[in-house]
């Protein structure tokens, strides 16, 4: 199956990308890479802490005793921070280690998750908490536009060979987001589902199938369970936008945006994980 | 004592037999991706727990959320906090159980175990102590110099442990390797099957600070 890395795009690249490491100051970060890692991970976790809280407000949950223009007010800078602390240290890191980048997958997955991540976060999530809920025309394009750089991404990372495990990371936020956003009955409904399926992914694959190189068998089985995860976490979401739309508590527009925004940075850090084990 | 005991812990526990069979822990660390989802899910989980922490850090020193009370904050945001403190504490209980010999005599492990005790002891000074009077300050602007303090003290514990936890996989200091003698001392590497090579002995013996030469 043919990679979808940069090579594939831009074939004539490799002698410049194979040089990068020897340019400055990519040959002074490589000898410090550890401690690059360590702020490109801090980084992250304050672009992750501000797009959880700030999406969550959307939907009313997280720090729901302050209004959405408050808490977006309260955290943009530091998740301006944020984006600018994972593209500094990311272009740093990635110029000491481009040829790797370059024949990775997960890397393409990565740069539809931070384009996508910044168009979504920036065009569509941040106006619509500054306006306290409503929508404007251009959050709708943008939630189009970085939906789709998104989406892309997804793709990319779920028919990719040894990284489309890391979906796990992505779905698992996603069942977290909804646990967090459901209420009352529906919650616990949700929950024993996932139990449910968890448990017979167990079975057929440790009890029915018992030997753990059968791949032939597990391979298929495990995808079609991962399937089966997104259909009960996407159709429970579809419900709970639906309630929140009906009572007039959340518009499914933002449902849709605060989704997007939270998962779409999961999406980024998980495939930036799954560089190492591609 | 530890030692042998994270020893049957890696290589014994859960081993069937015949030449083949792996103990519980090596059957984690083999499998095909079941160790990198865990490890994966553990790194990524700090946006959760770290990225949410932070922000109630924040609102403490009084530079965000200026107009919110601290407990209104704390009150919504720590609930997530928790959430994600629970699944980095489940993953990395499975990450150590993967290796815990390496673990065990790895430095930035150790360190790393020192500064999350550190930063514990620092939650439970704040809940004890510093919450004590919060009603008197929870709706100002900028909380006083014991909140303060704490919140810092927390921002460069969760930093520290980050760090550490980071430099984790790098084998920069591995027992076996020639180290300072206080670092053969702080892995307790004696113990180990790599051993202690005391850097500072062979220095002394081979008369050159050039580690390759005296290899």
């Amino acid at each position: 199956m043919t990679k979808l890395n940069f090579e594939l795009f831009f074939p004539h690249l490799r002698p410049w990308v194979t040089n990068l490491v020897n340019v400055w100051p990519a040959y002074i970060v490589k000898p410090q890479y550890a401690n690059w890692e360590v702020f490109h991970i801090l980084s992250l976790t304050l672009l992750g802490g501000t797009a959880i809280l700030m999406n969550l407000r959307l939907i009313g949950r997280g720090i729901t005793g302050a209004p959405p223009s408050e808490v977006y007010r309260s955290l943009r800078r530091w998740q301006d921070v944020g984006v600018i602390g994972i593209i500094f240290t990311g272009v740093l890191m990635g110029m000491a280690n481009a040829e790797k980048l370059y024949d990775s997958q997960a890397f393409v997955v990565k740069m539809c998750a931070l384009l996508g991540g910044i168009i979504l976060t920036y065009g569509a999530t941040r106006p619509v908490a500054r306006e306290d809920g409503a929508v404007p025309g251009s959050a709708k394009l943008w939630l189009i536009v970085g939906g789709l750089i998104w989406l892309a991404g997804l793709a990319i990372f779920a028919t990719g060979v040894l990284i489309n495990v890391g979906m796990y990371h992505v779905i698992t936020a996603a069942a977290l987001v909804v646990l967090i956003a459901a209420r009352g009955r529906l919650r616990w409904i949700f929950l024993a589902g996932l139990v449910l399926i968890f448990a017979l992914q167990q079975v057929i694959t440790h009890v029915v199938i018992t030997d753990p190189f059968d791949l032939k068998h597990l391979d298929p089985t495990n995808k079609a369970f991962t399937w089966a995860y997104v259909v009960w976490i996407g159709g429970t979401a579809l419900t709970q936008a639906y309630v929140a739309a009906r009572n007039k508590a959340t518009p499914g527009l933002i449902a849709l945006i605060a989704w997007a925004g939270i998962l779409v940075w999961v999406t980024g850090a998980a495939a930036g994980r799954w560089i190492a084990y591609e | 004592m530890l030692n042998q005991f994270f020893s049957w812990l890696q290589d014994s526990l859960g081993k069937g037999a015949g030449d083949t069979a792996q103990s519980w822990s090596q059957a984690l660390l083999g499998s095909l991706n079941f160790w990198s989802l865990l490890e994966g899910t553990h790194l990524l989980t700090l946006m959760l727990f770290a990225g949410t922490i932070f922000v109630v850090d924040l609102r403490l020193l009084g530079v965000t959320f200026r107009k919110t009370p601290v407990s209104v904050v704390s009150d919504k945001v720590l609930p997530l906090t928790v959430v994600g403190f629970l699944i980095l504490v489940t993953t990395g209980l499975a990450l150590f159980f993967a290796k815990p010999v390496y673990y065990y005599h790895n430095l930035w492990f150790r360190a790393k175990m020192i500064f999350l005790v550190l930063a514990m002891i620092n939650i439970a000074v704040f809940h004890i102590k510093v919450q004590r009077n919060q009603s008197a300050w929870d709706n100002s602007p900028s909380p006083p110099g014991s909140a303060k303090i704490s919140a810092l003290l927390s921002l460069i514990s969760w930093f520290l442990v980050i760090a550490m936890g980071r430099y984790i996989p790098y084998n920069f200091v591995d027992c076996g390797k020639p180290l300072p003698h206080f670092i053969n001392v702080l892995e307790d590497c004696k113990t180990t099957a790599a051993g202690a090579l005391d850097k500072d002995t062979m220095i002394k013996v081979g008369g050159t600070n050039d580690t390759d030469a005296v290899q």
